[in-house]
């Protein structure tokens, strides 16, 4: 269940963001087309710098574009308010960060729960052992994060990012804390999710990730300079064996999307992974 | 799962979620938001135990002076050269004091002699001392024709009882004249002009002297003491100065005045402490709000609206305060338990309606300094944009 012919759930159309400092102006997006469809899985890759978190900022209605604008299902959101934009990000996006970034003095469940905490809906913690279960951590309910694996870490981030019925789920570098099996549990997790009709969007520096995606992305100086269907076939289980981050597979797409291949300028967004955190 | 949510304390916390999660963010550091609430709680006993001590010291003084308030003591004006008071001055004093009981007194210095033990002593001339005084032991009889009255203070010296003899005055003299002691008087508690305590009453006519050195007059209440002393002053001095009079309520009051000034003045004192104990609030949540930045991030990103965060720093504000004043005046109102029981010989006295709006008004005072230092960190938080909380 890939890209189909349907309308896009989310769609960025000739998207411009600047950063203007005392300094200089940095043109961190430069023209940046995207259309995602439902249950479609995008990986977005590049060189630091190259973007990437800006996109995602600007597609999660976290920061606004300068110029262009971002459509959630045929409605453009530039005319939003602050407060519309958060209820239209509640109502569409789930979240997944690389830090995870659960609230340590919750539990598993009450973390899931965070999205819906405030609308006091009584099938809430209902819903939330329940996406728990389904990310296989329905025995780690009242754990709290301090006792769980990054892995498990991570699982839970998708379960809270799944509370709220998202269409879209956006997922900053999602496996970059991870090792890599941990990294194929979680990029599993998607495959099961956009099942379902959701659709993911993951910018990531790892290989691995473009090797579930329907098509991969690369951006280079705030500009896409490939946008390309995943090579053949494989799905997921035959990659295991390969070690390195340089697959087979993943050399059909674009060379950046080799992690230790890129040496862009430093970056503006700060995109540069932290990978000392989470364990 | 179920039996979570079946417990009552969780369905509360459900309730109000922003409580639930502000909770959470303050047992997070723990030592740190005690410590913001000590300083609420030392401020909300600073100022209720402060006003509650002032307020009792306050009872206790004005009530040992209060016994007396509805006493007044008229006597001769002797800046203006009248010795004493004549029969035709008490008429008057009786005409115009109404409903008061009035006791004409002659005053008078003696000797007395019990058992041949003899002591200097004030005696008192009185036709009817039951009017203004209370015997402890034996009966006062009313008109006071023959016998003796005995102070407590004196009867307990030189231990007599009731039914013994003294002899008052200067036997050598020949003036000396055997009493049979008919009552032993009760002592005043505060101090008066006329305290019978230490003195010896006798019958009017057996104390020698002119007229009268004091007229006590004992009205129903302070407020209509008040009222008797005007309506004497118009009557006696009206032409010229007759009589002075003794208001013991006047100087009550006055007393209760200074003491309620010092009182206010403790409890501004008091709230400077609550004021530092804000500046430490407002500190603990700047730290929060800066260290839970990306935290906050994270819950703007998830659909929380800005007045949410806002509600989540100011429930966290809140509850530091609250329970901070709530433990403030468990101990207020413990300390002011003990100190009633010590200065008034009744705990339960602390429930008083001054005490009470004392120990509220801290409370309140209390919860919003904790507010109103939460407000700037709440704000702060509220409006930074998440993508700049985000950025790694």
């Amino acid at each position: 269940m890939s890209a189909g012919d349907g309308a896009p759930v989310i769609e960025a159309r000739d998207v411009v963001k600047r950063y203007v400092t005392e300094a200089e102006t940095i043109l961190a997006l430069d023209g940046v087309s995207l259309a995602v469809e439902p249950g479609e899985f995008v990986a977005i890759m590049g060189p630091s710098g190259s973007g990437k978190s800006t996109l995602l900022n600007v597609l999660g209605l976290l920061d606004e574009p300068t110029e262009g604008a971002v459509y959630l299902d045929g409605e453009d959101t530039s005319t939003l308010t602050e407060r519309e934009r958060t209820s239209a990000r509640k109502r569409t996006i789930g979240f997944i960060f690389q830090n995870f970034y659960l609230i340590p003095t919750l539990t598993a469940k009450e973390n899931v729960e965070v999205p819906r905490l405030l609308d006091q809906d009584p099938e809430t913690p209902a819903r939330a052992a329940e996406l728990l279960a389904k990310v296989g951590l329905g025995d780690r309910l009242d754990h709290t994060p301090g006792e769980l694996s990054g892995g498990q870490k991570q699982r839970v981030a998708i379960a809270r990012s799944l509370v709220n019925d998202p269409r879209v789920l956006l997922a900053d570098e999602p496996t970059g804390n991870l090792d890599r099996q941990t990294g194929r549990d979680v990029l599993e997790q998607f495959e099961e999710i956009r099942t379902e009709g959701v659709a993911v969007i993951a910018v990531t520096h790892d290989a691995q990730v473009a090797d579930y995606a329907d098509r991969t992305i690369t951006l280079v100086d705030g500009r896409v300079s490939a946008d390309e269907p995943r090579v053949a076939t494989t799905p997921t289980g035959s990659l295991g064996a390969s070690g390195g981050a340089g697959s087979p597979e993943a050399s059909g797409s674009s060379d950046a999307g080799e992690p230790g291949g890129t040496t862009g300028p430093s970056d503006d967004a700060g995109e540069e992974d932290d990978t000392s955190h989470g364990g | 799962m179920a039996d979570s949510r079946d417990r009552p304390l969780d369905r509360l916390w459900r309730r109000f979620p922003a409580l639930l999660i502000a909770r959470r963010n303050l047992t997070r550091t723990r030592a740190r938001s005690s410590l913001a609430m000590l300083g609420i709680v030392i401020g909300v006993i600073a100022i209720a135990a402060l006003g509650v001590f002032g307020a009792t010291l306050q009872a206790s003084i004005t009530g040992s002076l209060g016994d007396i308030g509805n006493q007044l003591v008229v006597s001769p004006a002797a800046n203006e050269g009248v010795e004493f008071l004549t029969e035709r001055d008490v008429r008057e004093i009786r005409r115009v004091s109404g409903e008061a009981r009035v006791v004409p007194v002659r005053q008078n210095v003696s000797t007395i002699d019990v058992r041949g033990e003899t002591r200097r002593v004030t005696v008192y001339g009185m036709d009817s001392p039951g009017d203004a005084y209370e015997a402890t032991d034996g009966r006062i009889p009313d008109p006071l024709r023959s016998g003796a009255l005995v102070g407590a203070n004196l009867a307990d010296d030189l231990d007599i009882d009731v039914g013994d003899s003294i002899v008052v005055g200067d036997p050598e003299e020949g003036t000396g004249e055997s009493y049979r002691v008919q009552a032993i008087l009760e002592s005043q508690q505060a101090f008066s002009i006329i305290d019978p305590g230490s003195a010896v009453v006798l019958p009017l006519r057996d104390v020698g002297g002119e007229g009268y050195t004091q007229v006590v007059v004992t009205a129903e209440s302070g407020q209509a003491a008040n009222e008797t002393a005007v309506a004497i002053r118009e009557s006696l001095n009206d032409r010229e100065e007759r009589v002075s009079i003794f208001e013991l309520g006047q100087i009550v009051e006055q007393i209760g005045t200074a003491l309620e000034s010092v009182n206010l003045f403790l409890v501004g004192i008091g709230s400077i402490s609550l004021l530092v104990a804000g500046v430490s609030i407002l500190n603990v949540m700047l730290m929060s709000a800066i260290e839970r930045r990306e935290e906050i991030g994270v819950l703007r990103a998830v659909g929380y609206q800005r007045t949410d965060v806002l509600r989540i720093m100011l429930s966290e504000a809140l509850l530091l305060g609250t329970i901070g004043g709530a433990v403030g005046t468990v101990f207020s109102l413990v300390g002011g338990l003990l100190i009633n029981q010590v200065l008034l010989g009744d705990a339960l006295a602390v429930f008083t309606p001054t005490n009470l709006l004392y120990i509220l008004a801290a409370l309140g005072f209390g919860t919003l300094t904790s507010l109103v230092s939460g407000l700037y960190p709440a704000w702060k938080a509220a409006n930074e944009r998440p993508v700049d909380a985000l950025r790694k």
